[in-house]
């Protein structure tokens, strides 16, 4: 029997959590071409992310429920139309923005410890201390090797793999590769929103103009996965590792200061010698549009700021802007 | 000297300053004519403007537009500077319960470009800075910060988040990017106690027991296991049938009708105690329950007197006092325009107004004017006139801030009481339940239509404005109408008095028999 498919796209909802209470998580890139009804009456103003977000999940078949949560205001409030359409359950997990405090810490458990409940009810059993640390040591093992991989893949290449794999938390079979040969481009760095479906045609197009993705950094991409889990702790207390590996090690410009981001894409950038950054943000991103200037200020290197559009498709006007930027750079 | 309530120009108040000092006006210390704020200060916009024509008027403006002579004094006495932001209501009570603490919003600052008519330079700052026009108005303060022109820099910065809108916590983090240390403080989603339910519910039972009411859930908190699941639409018989029974959550009362579950007033709590922490560093002494029980004691005076007068000018036969001054009078109960005592006594002279005015049955605008309620603050002030210039009034408002006008208990100990004023902000919560505020508020004052004004750029008006549409709609059947309002108005000016016009003329056709 397939298992029920919990729905969500903030990197901040464990998938090991669903997985281990026997659901299946399914992390997903909204589709801004699906239409529900839901945001019906609603003019400007709303994020088309946080939008295509609930439209999604209230038109995805088989969907069980809509995790959603409160790292922006706009899908804090989009989540709440989702609710009142009544196409399927909405779960809001607040996720603190504040995290210097031990008070926020234990508030994120005390979500996760809620989320659990809230799976319950769909039918979720309650995973015992071992199951919950199997399906950790399975997912941390299963990013590890999607890392260890990436250098025989394109960027589009991983991209693809790394949405497979946030659908069900399951390590695609088969990832391609192709050697060294894929290490010659310009290596940059995406920075900023999540990415719409369709991720793979932008960084194809990047590829084209001879560059590569050797840092996904936007909220949907590596930046918002969990540290690597801590052996010791995972057998000894796994719900409070898991806890502390995703609030304790996610860099994201929500966070409040958000001094992680930009100690993280540090060390990133100088790591994987990026030599220039993309950096998207959506209209009505105030929390992304916020970082733009300071970000460029404060990298030291060319980059190129987008405003995708809000029907996720790549526009002459982004296609023009991200090859004279190529141009710039090769 | 005529004494008749009127609405007046600035040029006019000239005269009429003129006249009230030869018949003996008595002013505070910060008195004197309001062409002095254009002349000394920049604020052209009062050029523009009209006044309620009343001496307590002029104290109340006068009050308003000296807050930074005040701050300045303050830090020339010794007295440490708690800049808070964004929690609208609740570190000032903390703060003020030191004599040697005064807090301020520099959210204020939003309301910078309308007085001084962009000649500030604060806005072209915060475009400086990649915070453009996208962002609510309230970036104003990044410039404020950066020039150092409007107020002091405050010793200590608190900045309430989590649930609140994106765009302050973006530019108050632009803010600490730019080397100003805050103290971050965190307010979750508030949502509705959970009451008690079996597992195993379908998806529609599980969305119908998340969606009671304040009132139902607050029942349901105190019913035992059979009847909790009852009330989430079980038999008794299934709950004791094997299903994996969930417990109810602690129901905890919150201001303004609202609910919270216990351990979010718990956490709430727990984050005011840093700021009270910090508080105490700054002041170098305690700031212990007894000095926050005298601080929330004056704070509720306070805001009584607030309660008093909105009851008159929102409900009375005819306006007493226009909505320009009942605007800054409820700014007030923020933070008390740093002088606690002093704001208190403003608005009790104003509040000694509109008793006689009433009394009189006399006010500044006609008996016929439309009755109607405003949502959300406006950037540029002068849209509070042009609804009286379209023959309406104000009656009733929300602007983000009814957990500040609200009383803070005082039965229960004082940073439990303050946690639950904090979780009250209509701001953090889902908008159903300020779109239910407002209705009941509409009721009790007995408007007539609702009129949303769209702040710019900030990320909680689209969503917002549609659900309170739909809501007064639904239930009350009134006219609503939505403006955005930029701060300075007067490029769109036409096209406000248009959408108002239309809403009073439509509220004017169903008054006919």
């Amino acid at each position: 029997m397939t298992a029920s498919v919990i729905l969500y796209t903030c990197p901040f909802v464990p998938a090991e959590w669903i997985l281990a209470h026997g659901l299946s998580p399914h992390r997903f890139l909204p589709s801004p071409r699906r239409e529900s009804g839901v945001f019906a009456g609603v003019g400007e103003g709303v994020c088309p992310f946080a939008r295509a977000a609930v439209e999604t999940a209230c038109t995805e078949p088989g969907a069980a429920a809509l995790v959603a949560s409160t790292t922006c205001d706009q899908m804090r409030r989009a989540a709440e139309f989702g609710e009142a359409y009544d196409r399927l359950p909405v779960f809001l997990m607040h996720v603190p923005s504040s995290w210097e405090s031990a008070g926020a810490h234990r508030y994120y458990r005390g979500e996760l410890a809620r989320l659990g409940r809230f799976l319950r009810e769909l039918g979720g059993r309650e995973p015992t201390k071992d199951r919950l640390a199997e399906v950790m040591e399975e997912m941390d093992a299963a990013r590890r090797a999607l890392l260890d991989a990436r250098p025989g893949m394109t960027s589009s290449e991983f991209a693809v793999a790394v949405a497979a794999y946030y659908r069900g938390g399951v390590l695609p079979p088969g990832l391609p590769d192709r050697g060294g040969e894929v290490l010659n481009g310009v290596p940059l760095a995406v920075v900023g929103s999540p990415f719409f479906e369709g991720q793979a045609e932008v960084f194809e197009l990047i590829e084209r103009q001879g560059g590569r993705v050797a840092l996904d950094a936007t909220t949907s991409g590596e930046g918002s996965w969990p540290r690597p889990f801590n052996r010791r702790r995972l057998r000894e207390d796994p719900f409070d590792e898991l806890a502390d590996a995703y609030f304790g090690s996610i860099p994201d410009a929500f966070r409040r200061p958000n001094s992680l981001l930009y100690q993280w894409l540090r060390r990133e950038l100088q790591t994987r010698g990026i030599r220039g950054i993309i950096f998207r943000r959506y209209v009505w991103c105030d929390t992304w549009h916020a970082e733009a200037q300071r970000m460029k200020e404060w990298c030291g290197m060319p980059m190129l700021i987008l405003e995708p559009e809000d029907d996720a498709r790549l526009h002459a006007r982004s296609i023009s802007r991200i090859e004279a930027f190529m141009e710039v750079l090769r | 000297m005529k004494d008749s309530p009127a609405r007046i120009t600035l040029e006019e108040w000239d005269a009429r300053y003129a006249e009230l000092r030869v018949a003996g006006l008595r002013e505070p210390w910060y008195g004197g004519p309001l062409r002095r704020h254009v002349d000394e200060g920049g604020d052209y916009r009062l050029l523009r403007l009209r006044y309620d024509n009343s001496p307590a008027a002029l104290r109340l403006w006068n009050f308003l537009l000296t807050e930074e002579d005040r701050l300045k004094e303050a830090r020339r006495q010794g007295k440490k500077l708690v800049g808070a932001m964004k929690d609208l209501g609740t570190v000032p009570v903390m703060a003020y319960s030191l004599a040697n603490v005064t807090a301020f919003y520099p959210d204020g600052a939003w309301w910078i470009p309308c007085m001084m008519e962009l000649s500030s330079k604060d806005l072209e700052i915060a475009d400086s800075l990649g915070i453009d026009e996208s962002f609510c108005p309230v970036r104003a303060m990044l410039g404020a910060f950066l020039t150092e022109a409007h107020f002091p820099i405050p010793d200590l910065l608190t900045c309430n988040v989590g649930a609140t809108c994106d765009d302050f916590s973006a530019i108050a983090q632009r803010l600490n990017g730019l080397g100003f240390p805050i103290l971050w403080w965190e307010t979750p989603h508030r949502r509705k106690p959970k009451v008690g339910q079996a597992s195993r519910l379908s998806g529609s039972q599980v969305g119908q027991a998340s969606r009671l009411s304040g009132s139902q859930v607050g029942q349901a908190s105190r019913l035992s296991g059979s009847q909790v699941g009852q009330a989430s639409g079980l038999s008794g018989s299934q709950v004791g049938a094997g299903f994996n029974f969930l417990p109810a959550e602690e129901s905890v009362p919150l201001p303004g009708g609202l609910s919270a579950p216990r351990e979010q007033v718990d956490f709430v709590r727990s984050e005011l105690e840093r700021v009270r922490g910090a508080i105490e560093e700054l002041a170098g002494g305690r700031l212990d329950d007894a000095a926050l029980r005298d601080g929330i004691r004056v704070a509720n005076r306070m805001r009584r007197v607030l309660a008093e007068l909105r009851e008159l000018s929102y409900s009375a036969p005819v306006c007493p006092i226009p909505a320009l001054e009942m605007l800054i009078a409820e700014m007030l109960a923020i933070h008390f325009c740093s002088d606690r005592e002093e704001a208190i006594r403003v608005l009790e002279e104003l509040l000694e107004e509109a008793r006689r005015r009433v009394r009189a049955g006399i006010g500044p605008l006609g008996a016929d004017a439309v009755r109607v309620f405003w949502v959300n603050p406006v950037a540029d002030l002068r849209a509070m006139n042009i609804l009286e210039d379209c023959g309406g009034r104000v009656c009733g408002t929300e602007y983000l801030f009814s957990h500040a006008l609200d009383p803070i208990p005082e039965d229960v100990p004082p940073m439990e009481a303050l946690a639950r004023t904090a979780l009250a902000d209509p701001m953090i919560g889902p908008c159903s339940d300020r779109a239910d505020r407002i209705c009941r508020d509409i009721q009790l004052f007995g408007a007539e239509a609702v009129l949303v004004s769209r702040i710019p750029g900030a990320s909680h008006c689209a969503v917002e404005g549609a659900v309170i549409h739909e809501m007064v709609r639904e239930r009350l059947g009134l006219p609503v109408q939505e403006i955005e309002v930029p701060p300075l108005c007067d490029a769109v000016a036409t096209t406000i008095r248009t959408r108002i016009e239309t809403l009073i003329e439509t509220v004017k056709a169903r008054r006919k028999p």
